[in-house]
This record gives C-alpha cells, sequence and structure tokens, in this order.
C-alpha cells in the first residue's frame, strides 16, 4: 500500500519501505519528465541553427547556437518589455495578496450583516468572461483619461475574486480557539488579521502570489486593447508581434517563449519554500 | 503561542465602562463591526467594483442593444436573448462547453489529487519534482498547442504511432469532430494538474499532523486515513477547486482559440469561443453580452447550489 | 502634459526597476520623447497617429523608410506608427473606435473597408490627385462617388511550381492557356504517395471559393444583393473542383494541411508541384536549392485571379484631417513609397504608371514575372457584405465539412447558402 495520508517522513517506516520509496521515485520522475518535454523541446527548438518545425522534435542539436536570442534582443526593446512585465505583475501580487487577505479576514471572522450575500457578489465578479467585459472596461478607462497608462494595466488585477476566495478557505481552516484566545487577551482585528491568522495562511498566501503573479504576466487581451504606446508593451504582446514577424523563424519564436516561462518557474521555486512551511512552523505543536 | 482552551461559541465579551442598556451596547457592537468589515473589505472593494462590476452593468445595458462596436448602439430590448434561446448554435456550445466540463473537471481533480499526495514528503529533489510539474501551467497556450498537435497528430503523431504499433485503431485526433473534444480535454487536463496539484497540496501541508499521528497509533490502516482522514480535512480545498474549476471550465477559451478555432465542423465552439467571434469578428457585441449574462446566470446557480450543498461534506475547521 | 501623462510619470517614478529600464532603452524609444497627443501642442508641431497590421511580418523597417521621408518633406508633421499582428488587429481597432481613441490614419483590407464606410467612421477625401493610381484599385475604395480610402499597395495570387518536379515527370510546365482539366492531369501525374509528393495545393476556403465560382462563370450573390447564390450548379462544380483534390493530389487536413507554415514547409521541401499561393512568397523562396516559375491561375468557362489590396482611411474624427489625408496621400502615391515597395519586394504600388514597375520585373525568380501583371486583366473582388467575416467563417466551414467527406458537396453548399443569404 502507497503512503495515501499526509506525513512527513518518519524514522519509523525504515527498511520495509525502502522499495515503494523507489518505486515512487521512479514513477514521478517519469511523469516529471512527460510534463517536461514539451518546455525541453521550446528550449531545443530555441536554440538549432534554423528552427523549423518541420520534422518534429529532436533531442539532439548539431549545432546549438544562442541566436535566436540575440535575434529576439535585437527585434524589440526586450529589456523594457521585460521589466514593464515584471513590475506590473510584483505590484498586482502585492496589491492582491494584501486586498485579498483583508477581505478573506473579513468574510471568516467578521460576523457583519449580509456577509453571504456580499461574498456571492465577489464570486459574481468571477463569473462573466473578460472578453466581454474589455469593451466596457476600455470604454470607462478612456473616458477617466487613463488609457494606455501603466495604471490601466494593472487596474483590474488590484483585487480578485479568485484569491479571496482561496485565502477564505484557507481561513476558515484555521482553528477558531487561536483567534479567540487572543481576543480575550485583548486584541483587535486588526492584531488577531496580523499575528494569528495571516501568519497560519501562509500556504495559501504563496500559491495566491503564484497564481496572482502569473495571472498578471500571462495576461494578453487587456493589455493589447489598452497599451498603444511601444513604451508600455509588456511580453505577451511582444510575443504576438514576434510571432507575425518570424513565422518561418521557430527558434525565436521558441526563444521567446522560454523568456516567458523562465520567471514564472522561478517565482514558484522560489514560493514552493512558503507553501511547504506551511503548518509546520505555526507553532501549534 | 499557546492553545488555550476551547470556547464552545464565542463568549459575549463584557465591557465595564458600558452604563447603558442593553439594546444601545448591542447597537454600538453592530456598529463596530460594520466598521471593522468596512475596513476589511473596501481595499477590495473598490477596485471589484470600479473595473469589473461597473463593466458588468455596462455589459447588461449591451445586451439590450444592437451594437458592432463602429457605430451608435440600437435599442432593441431583450429581443437579442430571444434570438439566441432560439439558435440552436446558442444550444450547440452549451453542449460542448458541458462536454468539456464532464470530461475535464474528474480527470484534473482525482490527477491532481494524486499528485499531490505523491509529492507530499520528503525526498531528494522534490522541489525539481514539483517544479516538472507545474511548469506546463505556466507554459502558454500557444506553445502547449504546438507540441499536442504534434503529438496527436493523426498521421505521424506519436500517439498514433504507437497506437499502431500495437494495433489499435488511430483516430483523427483533432481534425475528427468525434474526437476534437477529447483532444483538447486531454491537453487541459495535462496542462493543469499542476494547478490542482498546488492547491491541493498547499491545503495538505496545512492538515494538523496530530489528529493523522492519533490515527495511526489507533492503528487505522492507509486507506482508512485517507478516506477517513485527510479527505475530510482536504475538503475545503477540494470545494475550492471544483468551483474554480467549474467557473473555470464554463470559460475555457485559450486551448480551444489555439488548437482547433471551434472546429472541425464546430464540433469544439465553446461559450466564450462563440461569445469572442461575435464582440470581435461578428460585430455583434449586443449578442456576445446577452449570451454572457446567459452563461452568467448558468454559473451563478450552479455556483449557488456548490454553496449550499457544501454544508453537507465540506468540514472547516 | 495631460492629466493621464502625468500620472503615468508618478507611477513611473515609483519603480526603480523601470527607472533603470527606461535608461536602458532610452535610444529604443527617442522618437518618442515628444509628449503631445495627436492634438499637437502649441509650437506648430503635429503628431499623427498611423495603425496599421501589414508592416507586422518583416516590414516593420521598410514601413519606417516611408515615414521617415514625410517628416523629412513635411517639417510640422510626426507620425507615430502603431503595428499589431494581423490577428489581434481588427480587435484593438474596433475597441479604439468604440472608445473613440482610434489612430488618425489605419489601414483596412478591402473586405472590412464597406463596414467602417457605411457606419460613418471614415472621413471622405477630397482633392485627392486621382490620376496617380490604378484606377480599378481607386475605384475599390469609393462608396457613393466618395472617395473614403487610397489603395496602399496591391498583390494578388498565381499558380506557383517546382518546374525540376515537373521535367523529372516529363510534364509540361503550366501555361496561361491551362485550364482546370490541364492542372487536374498534372497534378494526378506528379502525386506519387511512395516518395511524399503531391500534385497541388489549394486552400479549401472562402477566398479560394469565390474566386474559382468565378473562373466558372457563377454569381456569388444576386444582383440585388438580397441572397447568396453560389450553390448553382456552376458552384457546385466549383466546390468540387476544390474538394476532390483534398486526399488525391492534396495532403487532407489529417496530413497536416492548415497547420502552420505546412504548405511552405511542403513546397520549399520540392514535396510540391504546385501551389495556389500569394506573390508575398516571392521573398521566402528565393533561396530554394530547385528552379520554381509561376503562372496565371487555370480557369474553367473563364480567367479570374484574386487580389488583395489595403487601404489607408482618415478617422472622421481625427483632430487633423489635412495632415492626416497629406500622411494618407504621400504613404499610397509618393515616389518614395514606390522607390521602397520595388526595392523590398512588399507587395507592389498601386500606380497608374505601369512604366515604374519595370524594375520590378527584371528581377528574378520567377522568370515569368510578367504573370503577375497578367493576372491583373481578369480580377475578381470579393464580395463584400456588413457581416463580412460571419460570411467567410460559414463558407470555409462547410467546404470543410465536405472536403472531409462529413457532407455532401451540394448539401454543404446550400447549407452555406441558407445561412449566408440569412445575414444580408
Amino acid at each position: 500500500m502507497p503512503e495515501l495520508t499526509a506525513t512527513r517522513p518518519e524514522s519509523r517506516t525504515g527498511r520495509r519501505r525502502a522499495l515503494p520509496k523507489l518505486f515512487w521515485a521512479l514513477a514521478l520522475t517519469l511523469g516529471a519528465a512527460v510534463m517536461l518535454f514539451p518546455f525541453l523541446w521550446t528550449v531545443i527548438t530555441s536554440i538549432t541553427p534554423d528552427g523549423t518545425l518541420a520534422s518534429g522534435p529532436t533531442l539532439l542539436v548539431e549545432d546549438p547556437t544562442l541566436d535566436a536570442y540575440r535575434q529576439l534582443f535585437d527585434a524589440m526593446p526586450m529589456w523594457r518589455i521585460v521589466a514593464n512585465s515584471f513590475w506590473i505583475a510584483i505590484a498586482s501580487t502585492l496589491f492582491q495578496l494584501i486586498t485579498g487577505a483583508m477581505a478573506a479576514y473579513a468574510f471568516t471572522r467578521i460576523a457583519f450583516p449580509g456577509r453571504q450575500a456580499v461574498f456571492a457578489v465577489y464570486l459574481a465578479t468571477l463569473m462573466v468572461p473578460l472578453q466581454v467585459l474589455v469593451v466596457p472596461l476600455f470604454i470607462q478607462m478612456t473616458r477617466a483619461q487613463l488609457s494606455d497608462t501603466y495604471f490601466a494595466l494593472l487596474a483590474p488585477s488590484i483585487a480578485s475574486a479568485f484569491g479571496i476566495f482561496l485565502l477564505k478557505q484557507s481561513m476558515e481552516s484555521v482553528p477558531r480557539e487561536l483567534d479567540e484566545a487572543a481576543t480575550l487577551d485583548g486584541a483587535h482585528h486588526l492584531r488577531i488579521f496580523a499575528q494569528v491568522v495571516l501568519p497560519l495562511t501562509r500556504p495559501a498566501l504563496a500559491t495566491v502570489a503564484v497564481f496572482a503573479f502569473m495571472g498578471s504576466w500571462n495576461s494578453y487581451l487587456w493589455p493589447l486593447v489598452v497599451i498603444r504606446s511601444p513604451e508600455l508593451m509588456t511580453l505577451p504582446l511582444g510575443l504576438a508581434t514576434l510571432q507575425g514577424q518570424f513565422t518561418t523563424q521557430w527558434n525565436v519564436v521558441m526563444a521567446g517563449s522560454v523568456v516567458s516561462v523562465l520567471p514564472i518557474a522561478i517565482v514558484y521555486i522560489f514560493a514552493q519554500r512558503y507553501i511547504i512551511a506551511g503548518f509546520a512552523h505555526s507553532g501549534l505543536k | 503561542m499557546s492553545t488555550a482552551p476551547a470556547p464552545v461559541a464565542s463568549r459575549p465579551r463584557s465591557d465595564p465602562r458600558a452604563a447603558s442598556p442593553k439594546r444601545t451596547n448591542t447597537r454600538r457592537r453592530g456598529w463596530r463591526t460594520l466598521g471593522w468589515a468596512l475596513l476589511f473589505l473596501l481595499p477590495s472593494a473598490i477596485p471589484l467594483t470600479a473595473f469589473t462590476l461597473v463593466p458588468m452593468i455596462s455589459s447588461a445595458w449591451v445586451s439590450l442593444h444592437d451594437w458592432n462596436l463602429i457605430s451608435p448602439m440600437e435599442w432593441v430590448g431583450l429581443e437579442n436573448y430571444r434570438e439566441l434561446l432560439a439558435d440552436p448554435r446558442t444550444w450547440d456550445v452549451f453542449a460542448n462547453t458541458a462536454t468539456y466540463i464532464l470530461g475535464y473537471l474528474p480527470l484534473v481533480y482525482i490527477g491532481g489529487l494524486g499528485l499531490a499526495l505523491a509529492l507530499n514528503r520528503a525526498m531528494a529533489g522534490i522541489a525539481f519534482l514539483r517544479g516538472a510539474y507545474f511548469l506546463p501551467v505556466v507554459t502558454s497556450w500557444v506553445v502547449v498547442a504546438l507540441v499536442w498537435q504534434w503529438l496527436l497528430s493523426p498521421s505521424n503523431g506519436l500517439v498514433n504511432t504507437v497506437l499502431g504499433a500495437i494495433g489499435l485503431p488511430e483516430p483523427g485526433w483533432w481534425t475528427d469532430p468525434t474526437w476534437a473534444m477529447p483532444s483538447i480535454i486531454l491537453a487541459s487536463v495535462w496542462k493543469d494538474l499542476g494547478f490542482v496539484m498546488v492547491i491541493l497540496l498547499a491545503g495538505l501541508q496545512a492538515l494538523p499532523q496530530e489528529v493523522l499521528e492519533a490515527a495511526r497509533v489507533d492503528g487505522a490502516g492507509a486507506w482508512r486515513r485517507f478516506w477517513h482522514i485527510t479527505l475530510p480535512l482536504l475538503s475545503p480545498s477540494t470545494f475550492f477547486v471544483v468551483v474554480i474549476s467549474l467557473i473555470n471550465g464554463f470559460q475555457v477559451f485559450d486551448q480551444v482559440n489555439v488548437m482547433t478555432d471551434g472546429g472541425p465542423a464546430g464540433a469544439t465552439q465553446v461559450v466564450v469561443g462563440q461569445i469572442y467571434d461575435l464582440t470581435f469578428r461578428y460585430g455583434r457585441a449586443g449578442d456576445a453580452s446577452a449570451l454572457s449574462w446567459l452563461l452568467f446566470a448558468l454559473v451563478l446557480v450552479i455556483t449557488a447550489i456548490q454553496i449550499r450543498g457544501q454544508r453537507r461534506w465540506v468540514t472547516y475547521a | 502634459m495631460t492629466p493621464h501623462r502625468r500620472r503615468a510619470a508618478r507611477l513611473l517614478a515609483t519603480s526603480a526597476v523601470v527607472a533603470l529600464a527606461v535608461t536602458a532603452c532610452s535610444q529604443g524609444s527617442a522618437s518618442n520623447d515628444d509628449p503631445t497627443d495627436a492634438e499637437g501642442s502649441g509650437d506648430g508641431q503635429t503628431t499623427l497617429t498611423y495603425m496599421n497590421f501589414s508592416s507586422n511580418g518583416g516590414n516593420e523597417e521598410n514601413l519606417a523608410l516611408v515615414v521617415d521621408a514625410f517628416e523629412a518633406d513635411n517639417p510640422g508633421i510626426t507620425v507615430e506608427v502603431e503595428t499589431f499582428p494581423y490577428d489581434d488587429y481588427f480587435t484593438v481597432l474596433q475597441t479604439a473606435v468604440a472608445g473613440g481613441t482610434e489612430a488618425d490614419v489605419f489601414e483596412l483590407n478591402y473586405e472590412n473597408f464597406v463596414t467602417y464606410a457605411l457606419n460613418g467612421s471614415l472621413a471622405p477625401l477630397e482633392g485627392v490627385d486621382e490620376a496617380a493610381y490604378k484606377p480599378s484599385l481607386l475605384e475599390a475604395f469609393q462608396l457613393d462617388g466618395t472617395q473614403y480610402g487610397l489603395p496602399e499597395s496591391f498583390s494578388n495570387v498565381v499558380l506557383f511550381y517546382n518546374a525540376d518536379l515537373f521535367e523529372a515527370a516529363g510534364v509540361e510546365p503550366p501555361t496561361a492557356d491551362w485550364t482546370w482539366a490541364d492542372e487536374r492531369a498534372a497534378a494526378e501525374a506528379l502525386t506519387d504517395t511512395a516518395t511524399g509528393t503531391w500534385g497541388d495545393y489549394q486552400p479549401i476556403s472562402f477566398h479560394e471559393f469565390y474566386k474559382v465560382l468565378a473562373q466558372n462563370g457563377g454569381e456569388f450573390l444576386s444582383e440585388d444583393r438580397t441572397e447568396a447564390t453560389f450553390a448553382s450548379p456552376e458552384g457546385i462544380e466549383a466546390a468540387e473542383w476544390l474538394v476532390e483534390k483534398s486526399g488525391t493530389v492534396m495532403p487532407t487536413t489529417a496530413d497536416g494541411a492548415g497547420t502552420p507554415d505546412f504548405d511552405t514547409n511542403l513546397f520549399t521541401s520540392g514535396q510540391l508541384a504546385m501551389w495556389h499561393t500569394g506573390i508575398w512568397m516571392f521573398g521566402p523562396l528565393a533561396d530554394v536549392d530547385f528552379a520554381w516559375d509561376i503562372a496565371v491561375e487555370p480557369g474553367n468557362t473563364e480567367n479570374a485571379s484574386a487580389m488583395f489590396s489595403n487601404t489607408a482611411v482618415v478617422s472622421a474624427r481625427s483632430a487633423n484631417t489635412d495632415a492626416a489625408q497629406a500622411w494618407a496621400e504621400y504613404l499610397t502615391s509618393s515616389e518614395a513609397m514606390v522607390q521602397m515597395r520595388l526595392d523590398t519586394g512588399w507587395e507592389l504600388p498601386p500606380v497608374a504608371d505601369e512604366s515604374l514597375l519595370a524594375p520590378y520585373l527584371e528581377q528574378t525568380p520567377p522568370t515569368n514575372r510578367q504573370a503577375v501583371f497578367d493576372s491583373l486583366d481578369a480580377i475578381v473582388l470579393p464580395p463584400a457584405i456588413e457581416s463580412q467575416t460571419e460570411m467567410q467563417d460559414i463558407v470555409t466551414e462547410e467546404l470543410t465539412e465536405a472536403a472531409a467527406g462529413r457532407k455532401s458537396v451540394e448539401e454543404a453548399l446550400t447549407s452555406a447558402q441558407e445561412r449566408v443569404t440569412a445575414l444580408l
């Protein structure tokens, strides 16, 4: 019987489990190879000299070259584009963490009238597709003289009901005994929020951070319509232009895609440490 | 921090300064609660209202008009809704979307849960493995679609080469209306496994270890512990995954757009694909808005049912 | 400084990352230092915006040549170019028009021109030097006798062929006298499944269908444009001509047809004998290692070739219609533009004086460049209606159904005809 429950490994299991352990390591590595395959293909195509897709993927490149990356950075102001994407993604992640954690706290810890109804409205904001909101939002921004600005890029991702919902679920799992104890000690909501609930919600906060960063980093339709100045261009817009420009040069297109994937992969690996730290460090034991 | 004796229900806090009658006291506490609620909610409520709710209301207004985006709107009342409900294509796109969800949701949940359980262990290189499984989530659909189109290519794709070698039939995958939707489901599950994994992994990491430990000491087997302890304790995360996957599933679009563009023969045209085409390609923004409000109504009802139903199976701490 | 620029500037200042990026990339955006919008500022300098899709795909720098020449000739005017990929262009343009922020001058293709002209989004162009333009192209962008757009360029579709494959198989290469029957015979002779060589490639789509319909003497719409008439016997024969190629002399979608670059790769790898495609492929094919040439596309009962033309239009809301029109005229008729297009082979200039095109004819490959102009003797333009894209999608979808064998050609066309009539 494989280990199905959520436990950290422990000494008691010992030698008896060495074999299943090896099996799991093998199975998981094999699975990881399947998941990594498209990304490997992307990397390999990006360092292939002529870069066509005609013959399907190969694992060996005869004359690996970084030409595609050079072409990529020559074709457009790549550093500027990456910097734009970065700072918008970081800002929207921070905003979403703050607005999201506070809202989730209100929904789980403050018994205000109409709580259910307000949460329903929040959830409802996820249910109308962006494709139909883009035009009204654009007109609204234009009337406010805000279109074609960094603010316009950022505005729709200051708060997200997705993150609020995820954090709410996580805060529901934080034992109420803890904040009630703090209440008895005379703490008010801001202190309970900051000192009791937030530290215990770290895995969820890290998860929300990853998704918020990713959402902003990959956002396409809204930046497409709201940004007209080349100086404000973000990475997905740049990559789309690239695809029109280098249709037969897939190595350049793939190099662009590597540049776009790497930062989020790094953000995830970084955030993982917090996702995993979680409850174990909460001091509950 | 130490665990205090658990009060069963929140005790009314006695306020020594309160000399006024009990009712005023309650009312004042009511105002104070509201004040706290506002303080915590406004930072999210203001941007959500300005940048989502107001455009939503505008789109409801648009849905009562004929509008091609470039000429003035023309009032038609509920005509757009009437036409949409009478149009068999509307039912087709909803049916295609439902097919997608029915295939996608169980697979991605079970797969993601399995992955989360398997990766919830300490072993050498675990961080790398988790990263590997998460990579497809962050890779753009354009690249993923290229890979899957090649894998599932009917004539020389890897999958059909293998199927042919072991004597199984070789379907036309994304060129055959019967197999096009399964192809999209397969690619989507593959891409989103990491998403479900990350959320469930965070949930698993937050489980109180002493409960599991107690069960182990009591001699409960692995399967019993999983079924009776881990799974119920994970239910808030599961609830989140199911609700969000349904909301997102009804709005599936990117993968369809890049893999089949709704074809062959409209077999993979989904609701949001139709909304995009109506708005930006066919100059029928009024119809598109009406269609998205039909979608809204459906998703709202389904989500409301789930929230009502959660009492039966979701256990909060 | 307008208020929103100032706000943007403040946001900018808050981020050290961006501040760094600004210094790092300042040479890349040197032309954008002037903070004025299209309205212009006090010093008499006018800034125009020009939105286009056709320069995306490697011609950005060629367009910049024309912009530079215009700015040198018109010291008071600056042109800011906004280029979007074709797939996104109309999404951006429509949203911009809805918000009232479209560029002063923007680009439209022939099919979308009618929609915008009918909706009053375009400024009428008066006092244009009509003698400079090829008359048929100029007329294409008039509505009820008013000029609303100027032709930027044109390109057309011809029959490309791999001369080496023809020679190896001992088949006579295509000539201007060919009909469908000749093309079919050659395609059958040249298809060799053993070596994976295909005889022919012609997309099964709206843009091919309206053309082969005309090659067979059929009409797409009735005279009064109230109903579609393409499911006629001529239409069915024309659609069968397209559809029957699939799987016999031409790869099917299951073979990969329709995926990115599939046809280009097939032709450049020497596995395709005949290819119906546009003259914009001359550049990419310049370096292939086999002999190739072109011919006028074969017709059946008559000859008919497709032509594509993009137009520059002036927004009715532009605050600088005079300057905008000056740029539109320069972009479409100036010597700098003619020179640039001839030098770079980026489509053909829409000029009346054909002698200007002599340098184009002298270049090889292909040897038979004259076929590009011979094709213009029998041009058929796509039917243009208000619900253009929807009509195109319907026709392509139904033809694809027929090609996949899920519907008979007659069923598919009848259904397409009904659905298109419903749009009119």
